[in-house]
């Protein structure tokens, strides 16, 4: 056996994983430029892919009369309403019941029983009882977001940390005092995932209830571009909606960041 | 030699058979259309054989909303549709998609009931009585660009008021409309019969007017997709099939007597086909049959009055030169050729 | 003030429905600025113990008698735990006032006492940070910092020290020792490593593997202030393997028995 020298090879490279910032950018950039080019020669017919360029236009004429801010705002205004009121109520419900055995008790199987019931489908009721203007919408978006807030938040608190717990009654906190020092800090990441399942689930809701019933809103532009086909107009709110969409998950992903900077550094 | 002349006697006949049957070489034309009242013409060409006359082999197909008749139209699915006059179809053709509009089928016409305004009761006891004390009030159509929004549109203007002076709300469905009267969520509603009438016998609503006895106008159309109507043999052929039958539909339930439409010729034959291929109820069908020109010709001036009014009320960007989307050729010529029996 | 366990015994049901018994019988005394160090091999009760000294677990017989004079307001008791138990969403500072925010003090006189107790602890600079911006050793200053600034009439330390690395650990005892000298609360002070309980402490209570006795109560003859050099001195040799001979043999038992 005769003796070796063997240099060390960097086995695990093909395990790292690089960003290809250049690459994300140069693919979205692609696409466009591509629908623009197949719309310019005809090959995607006008009527039922407007072009980028078209949208774009469309969407500056409609921000310079104002229209689409009147959309806008009626949107964000019901989509807030609805939000608010219903992570509130969500998170209410969760903490008494991950705190409370009673609430919890009463609360579990009434939550289990009503959360599967896919919200779009109590919209024609709500519109019964609360009427076709804007307490149905701002309801439905509630009712939407209550779920997934009420189930994180009991979630949350169930998860906190016995040992932190017991820490906070040993320097002589009591039930109240723990449930605000101790429980809800605890199941603020819980929170937050619940309040981003939320939001997607409300920008669904929002748009379903404009669609029935609405004078105005982003949900109503789109139903409205399509019942008269013009279908750029379409566009332009199927675009607002997806920025609305990934402007509320950033803010949010901000939000938690600074209320809840230990878990993020 | 018996056997060759046999076979020359066959052969003879097929070829002659192979010549001269024009049914069924061609394809079925594809006519689309709704199940409403509106469509009894088209009803009457198909059930009494008018089309297969001359030469046209017809095939109904069925849509649950006007909508998809234009886009099918556009895309060449169907040959013929037979739907109203919206926004929509005009601006398919703005998009760059070629329709034309060939033919009359329904007309808002004074002296013939179709589109009632219908208030609700209860307004109407506090003294709704006049298009002017529609102001502020909130009024249920289907969608906004629908020949309701149209209709009403113009009858606001012509009392001196605009849309913005009322509420309009856009309801979806006629059965949802209904609905939204009955729960007072609106005060009054645009719809054709049987639903004003429906409602004022059920007590909750009253009909204020009749749409067409306020504002005239070419309502609904007949259609070719661009393909047919480059067919020139065909798309004259079905025109001939559907003249005819507009003839004998205006004979039958459009003759006035005494100022009001009154029953003529053939009256219950039509009555029974429309309820045959709508699938409704006669008495339903007899409130209402929609005015057209006897020899099913459009209202052309009007075409470019509806088209103004969609554009300057921002449904359209720009108008459509007539020329660029009426073409009257095919129904001229045929009811040149149809004879008066 | 003097704190009484009086016959103490804790025993749980445990999942099969039998009977375990995690303290039987213990009786201790903890004089007024004394430093008690309880120890015993794992398994033996000894957090149990302080725990319901704590008031965090209900003991099923015997009492816990606190005995003499008290500040009005001073609270019989406070913990500093193995694992920290600091609040991750608070800062070190912010921590610290907990338990004053408890007794209902007002802002002014939280800031004054949290800001004295970390300059005792030798945290100034770090009451900005939060607890996952401080490495452990800060940490655990954290906690007996928190837990000196209610001044309670005696400290409990649940194994503060184990969680942290060998070099560390020797430093913070020299530092528990320097504030405890200055503070002089009395402490309770629960280890299983013979060499800090001697080296800290005032009497060394031994307890035995489950169910938890009092095997004996070895006293430390070494003189205050404690320093490195009293490591190779008879009075600490002789204290640690008193103590080694009592629990060799429990702790041999316990290890071949696989619980813990």
């Amino acid at each position: 056996m005769a003796p070796e020298r063997v240099a060390v090879r960097d086995r695990a490279a093909f395990l790292r994983r690089a960003d290809h910032r250049l690459l994300r950018v140069a693919a979205l950039a692609g696409l466009l430029m591509l629908w623009e080019a197949l719309t310019r020669i005809g090959f995607i017919p006008a009527l039922f892919l407007p072009s980028p360029l078209g949208v774009l236009r469309e969407l500056g004429e409609m921000t310079a009369s104002g229209q689409l801010m009147v959309h806008v705002a009626a949107s964000l205004r019901r989509l807030v309403l609805g939000f608010a009121a219903g992570a509130l109520a969500g998170v209410i419900v969760g903490i008494a019941t991950g705190f409370f055995s009673r609430a919890e008790a009463v609360g579990q199987p009434l939550i289990a029983a009503t959360f599967p019931i896919p919200k779009i489908a109590l919209l024609p009721l709500l519109i019964l009882w609360l009427g076709i203007g804007e307490p149905s919408k701002v309801a439905v978006i509630a009712l939407g977001v209550f779920f997934p807030m009420a189930i994180n938040t009991y979630a949350g608190v169930r998860e906190a940390d016995p040992l932190l717990v017991r820490a906070a009654v040993a320097f002589g906190a009591g039930r109240w005092s723990v449930i605000r020092k101790v429980i809800l800090p605890s199941a603020l990441p819980m929170i937050f995932a619940g309040l981003k399942l939320g939001a997607g689930t409300a920008l669904l809701l929002l748009v379903a209830a404009e669609m029935i019933a609405a004078d105005s809103g982003i949900g109503f532009l789109v139903l409205h571009a399509g019942n008269i086909m013009d279908t750029t107009k379409l566009m332009v709110g199927i675009v607002c909606l997806s920025l609305l969409g990934v402007l509320s998950h950033w803010m949010l992903a901000r939000f938690e960041r600074l209320a809840v900077p230990w878990r993020h550094t | 030699m018996r056997r060759r002349s046999a076979f020359a006697l066959v052969a003879g006949a097929l070829l002659l058979w192979a010549g001269v049957s024009p049914v069924g070489a061609d394809p079925a034309v594809k006519i689309g259309a709704l199940k409403l009242t509106s469509s009894a013409p088209l009803f009457i060409g198909v059930d009494k054989g008018f089309f297969k006359e001359y030469g046209i082999d017809p095939e109904l197909v069925f849509f649950q909303a006007a909508a998809p008749i234009a886009t099918a139209l556009a895309t060449g699915q169907i040959d013929v549709g037979a739907t109203g006059i919206t926004a929509a179809l005009y601006n398919i053709v703005l998009g760059g998609e070629q329709i034309w509009l060939v033919a009359d089928k329904g007309r808002e016409w004074p002296g013939y009931p179709l589109t009632g305004i219908v208030v609700q009761k209860d307004q109407y006891d506090g003294g709704l009585r006049a298009i002017a004390d529609l102001r502020g009030k909130r009024i249920g159509i289907t969608t906004l660009g629908s020949t309701f929004h149209y209709s009403l549109g113009n009858i606001l203007e012509k009392s001196g008021l605009k849309l913005e002076d009322v509420r309009v709300v856009p309801l979806q469905t006629m059965p949802a409309a209904i609905e939204a009267l009955k729960g007072k969520q609106v005060d009054a509603i645009l719809l054709p019969q049987p639903f004003p009438g429906t409602a004022e016998a059920q007590g909750f609503g009253k009909i204020l007017f009749w749409a067409g006895d306020l504002h005239p106008w070419q309502t609904v159309a007949v259609f070719y997709s661009k393909k047919f109507a480059a067919d020139r043999k065909r798309a004259v052929a079905f025109m001939k099939g559907y003249v005819k039958a507009s003839r004998y539909y205006y004979d039958a339930v459009l003759i006035q007597k005494d100022g009001r439409p009154a029953p003529g010729a053939n009256y219950d034959e039509v009555v029974r086909i429309t309820a045959k291929y709508t699938e409704a109820r006669p008495e339903v069908i007899r409130l209402g049959f929609s005015f057209q020109d006897r020899n099913a010709r459009l209202l052309v001036t009007d075409i470019e009055r509806q088209m103004k009014w969609w554009a300057d009320n921002g449904f359209m960007k720009r108008t459509i030169p007539l020329k660029g989307i009426v073409d009257t050729s095919f129904v001229e010529e045929a009811a040149k050729a149809v004879p008066e029996k | 003030m003097r704190v009484i366990v009086d016959r103490l015994s804790k025993s749980y049901r445990d999942r099969s429905g039998q009977d375990l018994v995690a303290l039987d019988g213990i009786g201790l005394t903890v004089e007024p600025e004394e430093f008690v160090a309880i120890l015993g091999p794992s398994g033996c009760g000894k957090s149990t113990l302080l725990n319901i000294i704590a008031g965090l677990l209900p003991a099923t017989s015997g009492d816990v008698v606190f005995e003499g004079e008290r500040r009005p307001g001073q609270p019989l008791t406070a913990t500093v735990f193995q694992e920290f138990a600091l609040f991750p969403w608070r800062t070190a500072r912010a921590n610290v006032e907990f338990g004053l925010e408890e007794l209902g003090l007002p802002p002014a006189e939280r800031k004054e006492r949290s800001a004295r107790f970390i300059a005792m602890t030798g945290l100034e600079g770090f009451e900005s940070r939060f607890p996952h911006q401080l490495s452990g050793g800060m940490r655990q200053r954290v906690g007996i910092a928190r837990a000196l600034a209610v001044d309670p009439a005696v400290l409990l330390m649940d194994e503060p020290f184990s969680a942290l690395d060998a070099q560390t650990r020797t430093l913070m005892m020299e530092e528990l020792l320097g504030i405890w000298e200055r503070a002089r609360t009395s402490i309770l002070y629960v280890t299983h490593n013979i060499q800090e309980a001697v080296y800290m402490a005032d009497r060394v209570v031994v307890l035995s593997r489950r169910p938890g006795r009092v095997l004996e109560v070895v006293p430390v003859e070494l003189k205050r202030p404690r320093h490195e050099g009293q490591l190779g001195e008879s009075a600490f040799l002789l204290a640690a393997e008193r103590i080694w001979g009592l629990i060799k043999s429990q702790a041999q038992a316990a290890l071949v028995e696989g619980k813990s």
